[in-house]
Formats: structure tokens, C-alpha cells, sequence
């Protein structure tokens, strides 16, 4: 049909893939042959050199984070499974569930790894829960809609022979639910190794997140670029890996896109969104307090909602930490405000360019899926190499880390544009512009902001990260600092503040996403 | 402002036209067409015969295999650059995020006319949406939008009008009320009209020749002229003259299938 974007069969992408990656390569091996000497770019040469000098060393600690981000993998995924299970069974409960994991979500990594340190004892314990934690929501989330993706009269069907929810569930939903399941592991692969990099970071023994840190302290770019490269090869296998299987077991593609518009029936009105927001609340808080009482913990590292409460409001420094927080939580924003707006702007400008020029378009769209598949944050000692430990640095990885899913979001969504409408404009011998503006960006819309939507904890985690690592200022500067001098008021009061505001963020774009979408997409927003 | 104005009430005609798809389905088996202008031509055929794939070729929206496609002499990009051609499908394909009156609005602009507030008012009138001007297709019943649809097909004044099931999607009430209602929209203009169809008594109903389509790959089996006067009301479905045409063009539909596909075996 004409107008009608179709993804290129598999032959075709995997071609423009390699071909685009070729062109990466040339480009990088040139850029830092350019500029070699400023410490900054190791060409291809000289990490293939690294590797091929080092097998050892790389492959044992490729080994103790791949364990440590399998494990978390599978933790993370099976508690998605087991949350969904939950919604399905108490489907009054599901808006429950699903804020109770975005609030859990939103926890800064950085902080909970050294939280968890002291928590759990000595071991990969950290690394692993800090992988299943950067995995279970992104896999939850589509598996959520995956439940729900089956025609009403489907479980009619069901019910005309009498039969109830269980056959639902295995007729229908169970199946239904596969290729976003696939998705959401897709997706989930590349955030384990983040996440158990991250744990790494944040005071682990051994590693890959403990030799970046050792080498980004010697300066030894080579080493810092190869590590980066292994993880990020890594990842990129087992992202084709689990894409292949799904088209192996289900013969289909899973969806690219995680994050359907969220459902406004539930929220209508400001009230029932409050209570829903204190419910969500009260639950978080029944089970911190719950989880720390039940297990015994030493109150001076495990600290109570009511000892933070006290850090914040009544005890004699509550004005201070209240005053270094504020200042934090300024640096903070300036530094993922432009980096969340600028991945968000960037991204979409360069899907619309590459809509306008349909053979790029055929390259970009696997290259930019593949790039999604970089742990990204893994990837910020080379931005903090490129671009100094200033703002620059702090903004740059953020917006790299928004780029990548809104790119690929966008491309999808603009694929999307329905081709009897396109049909009509041809008829018309409508040019490129005015189907663009007519047709093309608002059947975009959807798409973006549900990578605007996923991307708030996305950039507060890249934010955070760049922060602890580099930068020195921030809060997660301030959460490394506290977690060293053993300030454990303050690290958990940071946690408390970052997760809250990660999801009032969250909140905010989804509203937005409401308003917009129930004007552009009235099919999809039950209005 | 196009450069030229359509050629009015334009003859159609198909020289050789052919469609085989990538992988070689063969859609559309070489065609010789000759429609006269300003009448009514139906296509009929069973379900994927290929009737919509003829109908995107004369619009120009699928390229051909082989042969051509000229419509008073111009090729359907020349016709559409000239604002001459109009289409309508089963699905109404209105922009959910327009109203209905910038909906039709937006086709003369897209069509380069200058805009013309009393015919786009005149038209929601005539397709009986007075009243629903600002509201979204959302809001509105299948009917409606398509109505609506057909309103915006008309917006351009278009000489040569398509329309793909125009009907297919609505009860059958309404059906009956927009096959008596829409024909006098493009009637009395004089416009060259070619509807795909399924249903032999909307052909027979609305159209001056009804062409049978085979099972894919699609041939012309039967070509059956009309001779029932105008304006015609549905009250004329129940006369013998009708039943007669409707009986040939089942008949010659029925014909066409069971050559392609024989009779099960009695069991």
C-alpha cells in the first residue's frame, strides 16, 4: 500500500545494520586518530589492542558481572511476572501495583547499591538486586498491556462455554501476553548489566563496574573504551539474542514500543489521582518500615520513614540537610532539565528528518534499535573522558540516555500514520510537508511521549550516575559523599526525595500525555 | 492554485492494465477498460478479488505492472495534481483530531483551492451533519462519519469520484438512507463515479453499468448496463426490472466463482 511504512524484512535490516555499524567504525577509528593524544577517544586499533593484551583480566570480570546481572535478570523478570500475576488477579489493585513499582523504580541506584551494601553484608548480593531493580519495571510495564492485548470478544468467546478467568488466562491472555513479555526482556537485557554495573560502582570487589572505576582513575583511555565496548557488545548480543528467540518460538517481532498511553478511565479527576497517589504512598511506606523492623536492622544504617522524617523536619540540623539537599536538587535539575529536553527534542527531530528521507529511515531504524540495546550509563566515564566532569558532561549523558528510546519511539510512531489517510492526502497531491504536519507527527505523538514518560527515571538514573562518578556536584554526588562518611540520615533522605520527586516528574509528563493524546489520539484515550 | 482545472465528467480508460505484486501475486490479469464519463460504474466481485487494487490503480496510488490508466486523457497524477479525483473508503480515514468542518476543510486546502466556508457549510448540510460541524469523528455514529467522509470527498468539486466500500461499514439502515441520500450529492454534477462493492443490490441500485469482477486474479467476467431511470429511489429495489438486473449480476458472480473454484464433492 502506499504511504504505509513497513519495517524491512530481516535480510535487508541486517544488512543496513552492518553497513551503518561499518560506517560508525570508520568514523570512530578516523575521529580518534584526529584526536589522539588528548586522552579522550581510543580508536577501534587501540581497544582491540587492549582486549587482545588483557584477555584475562576482561573475561574474568566480564564473568563476575555477567553472573551478578543473570541472576538479577532472572529475579527482576520473575518479579514482574509474579506483580502482573497480581494485578490480573485483583484488578482493582492494579493501579496500585503498577504506582508501587514506578515508586520502587524511581529509587536512585546509586544510592540504594551502598544502602544495600551495608544491608546485606559483603558478597554480589547488591549487584544483583541493583539488576533486578533496573529490570522489573520495564519488563512489568509491557507485560501489563501484553495481558490486556486480546479483542473483547475473544474472552467473550471464552465465556460462552462457561468457562472463567483461569481459561482466560491460559487461552488467551497467556499467549496474547508473549511478544510483549519479549519485549519487555529485550529491553531488560542491557539493564541488568547497567544495573549491575552500577552496582559495581558503588563499591563492589570485582567486575567490570570495578575496573572502569580503577582505569577512569589511572586515565588509561584505551582500557576505559575497551571495557565500555565489552559491555556494550555484550549487551547488544543478548538484546539480537532474545529478539531472535521470540521470532524463533512466537514468529513475530516483539513490539518496539513499551509504554502504551496510560489509561485515563481510572483517573479521572484530580481527587481519585490524590488518593491514589497517598494509597500508592501509604504502601510504600507500610513496607519500608515493615521490611526494616522485620528483619532486625541496626537502626544507625537502616533508617525507619519516621528517622527520616525527624532528619528533614524536626531534628536540630533539619534546616541544614534541608538546605544542602535544596542546593543538590538545584544542580540536579540544571543538569537533567536541558539533558531530558534536549534527548527528548534531538530524538524526535531526527525520526521526522529520517521520515522525510524514507531510505535513511531503512538504515536508522535497526541502528537506532541497536544503540538502544547500550546500557548507556555504562558508557559515562567515555562521556565524562569526552566532555569533562563540568555540566557538559552531566547534560550530554543524559541526553544521550533519553535519545536512543525516543528516537526509536518516534520512528515507530511515525510509522504508524494510517495509510488510508496518507491515501487521501496522495490523492490530493499533498506534498511531504503537509502529511507530515497532518498525519505523520501526530500519529507520532503517542509513541513520544511514552518515551518521554519511560524516560524520566531513565534520565534521573543517568543523572545520578554521571553525578556519584564525576562531577562532584549534585545529588548524586551528595549521595556518594554521604555514603562514605557513613551520613546515613542524609543518603536516605536523598533516596526518599529522588524517588518522590522520579515520580511526581513521572506524574507530570503523563498528565501532559493525557491532555495532548486526548486531542490527537481520541481512538486511543477512551475519552 | 492548480495549474489547470480537471477535464469535466472525464471518460476513464484502461489500456492492458495489469498488477502482479511482489512474490508474484497476480492481482489483476490484463485489462481493457473503457468507462464513459459522467455516469456511474460498479464493481463487483468477491471478497479480495482485486476490485480495490483496480480502483488504487485508476487513482494512481498503486503503480501498475503493465498497461495504463488515463482519465480524460491525463494520467492519474496529472488528474490529481489538478484537484480532479476524490476517494472515500470503507473506513471513513477521517484525522480524529479534527472536527468535521476541518476535516473537509483541510481536502481544499491539501487540494490547493482557496478556501469556501458557504460549500463546506452547504455540504455538511447536504450529507445531514447539520449541526456537528465542531464535533470530533469520535463523537460521531459509523454513519455519520461517513458521511462525513463523503463530504470531504465532495469539498473539491472532484470530476472523477472513488469510492472503496464507501458503504461497507455501516448497519444497514443507514446504508440504505446514505445509498439514497449521497447519490444526489455527485448526480446531478455530472461526475464520473466508480464504486467497489460486494453488494449486488448496491450496484444495481446506484450504478448506469455494473462490471463482475472473477476471483483473483482478477478479471472482467460480465459487463451489465443499467437502464433504470434517475433519480432513483429505494422503493425501486422492490420492482421486477431491478430483481432481474440483481438476479444477473448474482448469477454472473456465482458463475465467476465456481469456475475458479469447483463444487465440493457431495459427501
Amino acid at each position: 500500500m502506499t504511504g504505509t511504512a513497513t519495517l524491512p524484512r530481516s535480510g535487508s535490516t541486517g544488512r543496513a545494520t552492518l553497513l551503518g555499524l561499518a560506517a560508525l567504525a570508520l568514523a570512530w577509528e578516523a575521529g580518534a586518530r584526529l584526536l589522539s593524544g588528548s586522552f579522550v577517544l581510543a580508536a577501534p586499533s587501540e581497544i582491540t589492542a587492549w582486549i587482545a593484551t588483557h584477555p584475562g583480566l576482561l573475561a574474568r570480570a566480564l564473568g563476575t558481572t555477567l553472573a551478578n546481572a543473570t541472576a538479577g535478570f532472572l529475579a527482576g523478570n520473575l518479579a514482574a511476572i509474579a506483580l502482573a500475576a497480581a494485578a490480573l488477579l485483583w484488578p482493582g489493585g492494579r493501579r496500585l501495583v503498577t504506582g508501587f513499582a514506578l515508586l520502587v523504580f524511581c529509587l536512585p541506584l546509586v544510592a540504594t547499591g551502598p544502602i544495600l551494601r551495608v544491608l546485606l553484608g559483603p558478597g554480589d548480593g547488591p549487584e544483583i538486586v541493583l539488576a533486578a531493580l533496573a529490570v522489573y519495571y520495564t519488563t512489568l510495564v509491557p507485560l501489563l498491556v501484553g495481558l490486556n492485548a486480546a479483542p473483547a470478544a475473544w474472552f467473550d468467546l471464552v465465556r460462552s462455554y462457561g468457562r472463567g478467568r483461569l481459561a482466560e488466562l491460559t487461552a488467551i491472555r497467556a499467549r496474547a501476553s508473549l511478544p510483549y513479555l519479549f519485549a519487555g526482556l529485550q529491553i531488560a537485557a542491557p539493564a541488568a548489566l547497567l544495573g549491575a554495573m552500577v552496582g559495581e560502582f558503588t563499591g563492589a570487589e570485582r567486575g567490570m563496574g570495578v575496573l572502569t572505576i580503577r582505569y577512569m582513575r589511572a586515565l588509561d583511555v584505551p582500557a576505559i573504551w575497551a571495557l565500555a565496548t565489552a559491555a556494550a557488545a555484550v549487551s547488544i548480543l543478548a538484546y539480537a539474542a532474545i529478539g531472535r528467540l521470540a521470532r524463533a518460538l512466537l514468529h513475530e517481532s516483539p513490539p518496539v514500543i513499551l509504554a502504551p498511553p496510560p489509561d485515563t478511565r481510572a483517573t479521572r479527576g484530580t481527587l481519585p489521582a490524590l488518593l491514589h497517589a497517598l494509597a500508592v504512598l501509604t504502601l510504600a511506606l507500610l513496607l519500608w518500615w515493615g521490611a526494616m523492623a522485620a528483619f532486625g536492622l541496626n537502626p544507625f544504617f537502616a533508617k525507619r520513614p519516621g528517622d527520616v522524617l525527624a532528619a528533614l523536619v524536626w531534628a536540630p540540623d533539619a534546616a541544614e540537610t534541608r538546605a544542602t539537599l535544596a542546593t543538590a536538587l538545584g544542580e540536579t535539575a540544571r543538569a537533567v532539565l536541558p539533558g531530558y529536553l534536549a534527548g527528548l527534542g534531538l530524538g524526535a527531530a531526527l525520526a521526522v528528518l529520517l521520515t522525510l528521507a524514507p531510505v535513511l529511515s531503512a538504515v536508522a531504524m535497526p541502528l537506532a534499535v541497536t544503540l538502544r540495546s547500550v546500557p548507556i550509563v555504562t558508557t559515562a566515564p567515555l562521556i565524562v573522558l569526552l566532555l569533562g566532569r563540568g555540566a557538559a558532561g552531566a547534560i550530554a549523558l543524559v541526553a544521550v540516555m533519553v535519545f536512543f528510546p525516543t528516537l526509536v519511539a518516534c520512528l515507530y510512531g511515525l510509522r504508524q500514520a494510517p495509510g488510508q489517510i496518507l491515501d487521501v492526502f496522495e490523492s490530493y497531491a499533498a506534498g511531504p510537508l503537509p502529511r507530515l504536519l497532518h498525519v505523520r507527527l501526530p500519529a507520532m505523538l503517542p509513541a513520544f511521549f511514552a518515551a518521554a514518560r519511560m524516560s524520566v527515571p531513565a534520565a534521573i538514573l543517568a543523572v545520578t550516575v554521571v553525578e556519584w562518578l564525576a562531577t562532584g556536584r549534585g545529588l548524586g554526588s551528595l549521595m556518594a559523599l554521604s555514603a562514605s562518611l557513613s551520613d546515613y540520615d542524609m543518603l536516605w533522605s536523598a533516596v526518599a526525595l529522588v524517588a518522590l520527586l522520579s515520580v511526581l516528574c513521572h506524574a507530570a509528563v503523563a498528565a501532559l500525555e493525557r491532555r495532548v493524546l486526548s486531542v490527537y489520539a481520541a481512538e486511543q484515550v477512551p475519552a | 492554485m492548480p495549474a489547470d482545472p480537471p477535464p469535466r465528467a472525464p471518460a476513464i480508460t484502461c489500456t492492458g492494465l495489469a498488477k502482479t505484486f511482489p512474490g508474484g501475486r497476480e492481482v489483476l490479469l490484463p485489462t481493457d477498460l473503457a468507462l464513459a464519463g459522467g455516469r456511474t460504474t460498479a464493481l463487483v466481485g468477491p471478497s479480495g478479488c482485486g476490485k480495490s487494487t483496480l480502483l488504487r490503480l485508476i487513482a494512481g496510488l498503486e503503480r501498475p505492472s503493465a498497461g495504463t490508466v488515463r482519465i480524460g486523457g491525463l494520467t492519474p497524477a496529472e488528474m490529481r495534481r489538478r484537484a480532479g479525483l476524490a476517494l472515500a473508503f470503507q473506513d471513513p480515514s477521517l484525522l480524529p483530531w479534527r472536527t468535521v468542518r476541518g476535516n473537509i476543510r483541510l481536502a481544499r486546502r491539501l487540494a490547493r483551492l482557496p478556501a469556501d466556508p458557504e460549500r463546506i457549510e452547504d455540504l455538511i448540510r447536504l450529507v445531514g451533519l447539520e449541526g456537528f460541524g465542531d464535533t470530533r469523528p469520535a463523537a460521531l455514529s459509523g454513519g455519520m462519519r461517513q458521511r462525513a467522509a463523503i463530504a470531504r470527498a465532495m469539498a473539491t468539486d472532484p470530476q472523477l469520484l472513488l469510492l472503496d466500500e464507501p458503504f461497507g461499514a455501516v448497519d444497514e439502515l443507514t446504508r440504505r438512507q446514505l445509498a439514497r441520500d449521497l447519490p444526489r450529492l455527485w448526480e446531478p454534477r455530472g461526475t464520473t463515479t466508480l464504486l467497489v462493492t460486494h453488494s449486488v443490490v448496491e450496484a444495481v441500485l446506484l450504478a448506469d453499468r455494473v462490471l463482475v469482477l472473477s476471483p483473483r486474479p482478477a478479471r472482467i467476467v460480465t459487463d451489465i448496463a443499467v437502464p433504470l431511470p434517475r433519480p432513483r429511489d429505494p422503493a425501486i429495489t422492490a420492482t421486477a426490472a431491478f430483481h432481474a438486473l440483481t438476479d444477473r449480476v448474482s448469477a454472473a458472480l456465482a458463475d465467476g466463482a465456481a469456475r475458479a473454484h469447483p463444487p465440493l464433492a457431495a459427501q
